[in-house]
């Protein structure tokens, strides 16, 4: 190369050639460039349509039901929600045990009682959560209306199912993609912080999936035991029962059994 | 020692090169989140954040690492060189944002402080698949920050050239740990085979240039050290052995040569004092010449010379420098006779 063509960054302009080379140079970047966005694009997973409605208040009447989990069982249809029962959570990564406990001790005892509660709605796939955003003020008032115990039927046999240990409110809306192990540190926060975990299941040849709310014998907190499995296929032992329009699955953790090497 | 602190001193061809830099990285922004939101609209913002700022830092990384190698494989490449370090600067700020918000999204508002959790929240340290990769690209937005933190000419001086140089090669290291941050992170969930092709096609693009521009380095290093050795030059020791503004004494071919290092040149000439015949080489450089230990005598480095109105006068040597090794001819000049020094390349 002449020395015509020697570049040097603090003249006013480079040399043509160098000018030319450079043009040609950016444009094959920029088409290299174009080309692996696209394609990341189109190969990425696709989400879920789950809904967090942020920003967002919907008051909630239903039935308060504290153990093994808070939940709503809903009194009045909501328009929005295709299920028997809201899970209720706590605001960022926290059950929402804590703040009913909070509210509770303001008013007194809420188990079975009707009750009016105003939060975010996460929902999807059949499966519906509030969180209680604003903490203890989420609590809106009692009807004075309240229920009977639930029956619970346990006669059922010990099953053995494989699938993810999931935080709900991150897979049912908050998060996209709220599974897997992008997602496993964010599910563990969750967990430890006490929302409930699930574990999802995919159905035999389908792209179909059934939940199950995990917990301990009788409905002992075992999110702790959890924390090593969440966000990994994991096959789990134990015993199904029905709890409004869930099944919860009472399980001992030290019965379980990892599979590695996969993720969803 | 004093350092000046002085702005960016811009020019045309810099304004230009940020120009072209900041219409790349909006291009890769405005074309992946419209492709997004046209064919995944569920996605949420946070993810659309997170994603973005990770493959723009990613695709900006592999730009960095490949322009070295480019520029001396031809010459051609030297413009995206001039201004490099904007382009690093640029990056670190797209991968913090990643970071940052990556953090946020999947640690903050948690029973534990978010960066702790970091590091506490996945355990798996002795699986690959489910290593916790956010703490590898943790590490490397602290090497990149290091970087980027240093990159002004203002800590190239201060910290002197081989502790800046030493600290800007951990952009390889950085490298490293975002590529295994990747493959044990995203790829574990986005595990298409296009993933995997992509991330190994950048890498291997990466590395071969690398290969490339060593071999042809190497290539031209051997061949000037054969031209040295035909023409009599010897090696004989390393730049950084000689202190600034001073010597190193070398015994070759029955010659006693001080080699001094001066205002980043090298230059040669005989070790013995032409006064009591005392040891050039254990002296300094003092008011750009070469001065005696034992009675302060002094000599011009470049032609051995006593400053006039003085007649003493020195044999002197020729020099070179090859990939930091000073090389000597050892046959002397007349005494007085000016030679080239070496001239050092600017770190």
């Amino acid at each position: 190369m002449s020395s015509d063509n020697f570049y040097v960054g603090w003249q006013d302009d480079m040399p043509p050639s160098t000018k030319k080379f450079i043009k040609k140079l950016l444009l094959f970047i920029g088409l290299i460039t174009v080309s692996i966005v696209v394609l990341i694009v189109v190969f990425q997973k696709p989400f879920n349509n789950h809904v967090f409605e942020f920003g967002n208040t919907t008051e909630l009447t239903g039935v308060y039901i504290a153990k093994p989990y808070p939940m709503l069982q809903l009194t009045h249809n909501s328009a929005a929600l295709n299920s028997e029962s809201v899970l209720l959570v706590g605001f960022g990564k926290f059950g929402a045990e804590s703040i009913m406990q909070d509210i509770e001790n303001e008013e007194g005892s809420l188990d079975l009682n009707e009750i009016t509660l105003a939060g975010t709605l996460i929902y999807g796939d059949g499966v519906a959560l509030l969180e209680l955003t604003n903490k203890a003020q989420s609590y809106v008032s009692r009807s004075g209306n309240f229920r009977q115990p639930l029956v619970i039927d346990k006669n059922s046999e010990l099953i053995t199912l494989t699938g993810e240990i999931l935080d709900p409110k991150c897979y049912f809306g908050v998060m996209k993609p709220g599974e897997g192990k992008i997602h496993k540190s964010c599910a563990i926060r969750c967990l430890s912080g006490g929302i409930p975990p699930v574990f999802r299941v995919q159905d035999d040849n389908a792209n179909t999936f059934r939940y199950y709310l995990l917990s301990g014998k009788d409905g002992a907190y075992i999110n702790q035991e959890l924390l090593p499995l969440v966000g990994q296929v994991v096959t789990l032992q134990g015993i199904p029962y029905s709890h409004l329009d869930w099944t919860l699955l009472e399980i001992d953790p030290k019965l379980n059994t990892l599979i590695s090497g996969k993720n969803e | 020692m004093g350092v000046n602190y002085k702005a960016v001193q811009w020019n045309r061809q810099k304004k230009n090169y940020d120009v072209v830099l900041w219409m790349i990285i909006g291009g890769i922004v405005l074309l992946f989140s419209s492709l997004q939101l046209v064919i995944h609209p569920e996605i949420t913002a946070e993810t659309l954040i997170i994603r973005t700022s990770a493959l723009t830092a990613f695709v900006l990384l592999h730009l960095i690492l490949m322009i070295g190698p480019l520029a001396r494989l031809d010459t051609r490449f030297l413009p995206l060189l001039y201004n490099r370090r904007h382009l690093g600067v640029s990056m670190f700020l797209i991968a913090l944002i990643h970071g940052a918000f990556s953090i946020i999204q999947f640690h903050a508002l948690g029973d534990v402080n978010p960066i702790v959790s970091v590091f506490t929240s996945n355990p798996n340290y002795q699986s690959i698949s489910e290593f916790p990769f956010q703490i590898l690209g943790f590490i490397a937005l602290l090497i990149l920050f290091l970087m980027a933190a240093t990159s002004h000419d203002f800590w190239l001086k201060n910290l002197s050239p081989e502790i800046w140089k030493g600290l800007h090669m951990g952009v390889y290291l950085a490298y490293g740990l975002v590529i295994a941050h990747v493959a044990t992170g995203a790829l574990q969930y986005e595990n298409h085979p296009v993933y995997w092709g992509i991330l190994f096609v950048g890498f291997t693009a990466v590395a071969t240039l690398h290969i490339f521009a060593s071999i042809k380095e190497n290539k031209v290093l051997t061949a000037l050290k054969t031209n040295a050795v035909n023409e009599g030059f010897v090696e004989v020791l390393n730049v950084e052995s000689i202190p600034i503004s001073g010597a190193k004494a070398v015994f070759i071919h029955n010659q006693n040569i001080a080699i001094f290092r001066y205002l980043n040149r090298i230059s040669a000439v005989h070790n013995v004092c032409k006064h009591q015949m005392g040891p050039l080489g254990e002296g300094e450089i003092v008011d750009g010449c070469i001065t005696c230990p034992w009675h302060g005598y002094q000599y011009i480095p470049e032609n051995g010379r006593a400053p006039e109105p003085f007649i003493e006068k020195l044999h002197t040597y020729s020099v070179k420098v090859i990939d930091g090794k000073v090389w000597v001819n050892p046959t002397p000049k007349p005494e007085g006779t000016y030679v080239e020094p070496a001239i050092l390349e600017q770190q």
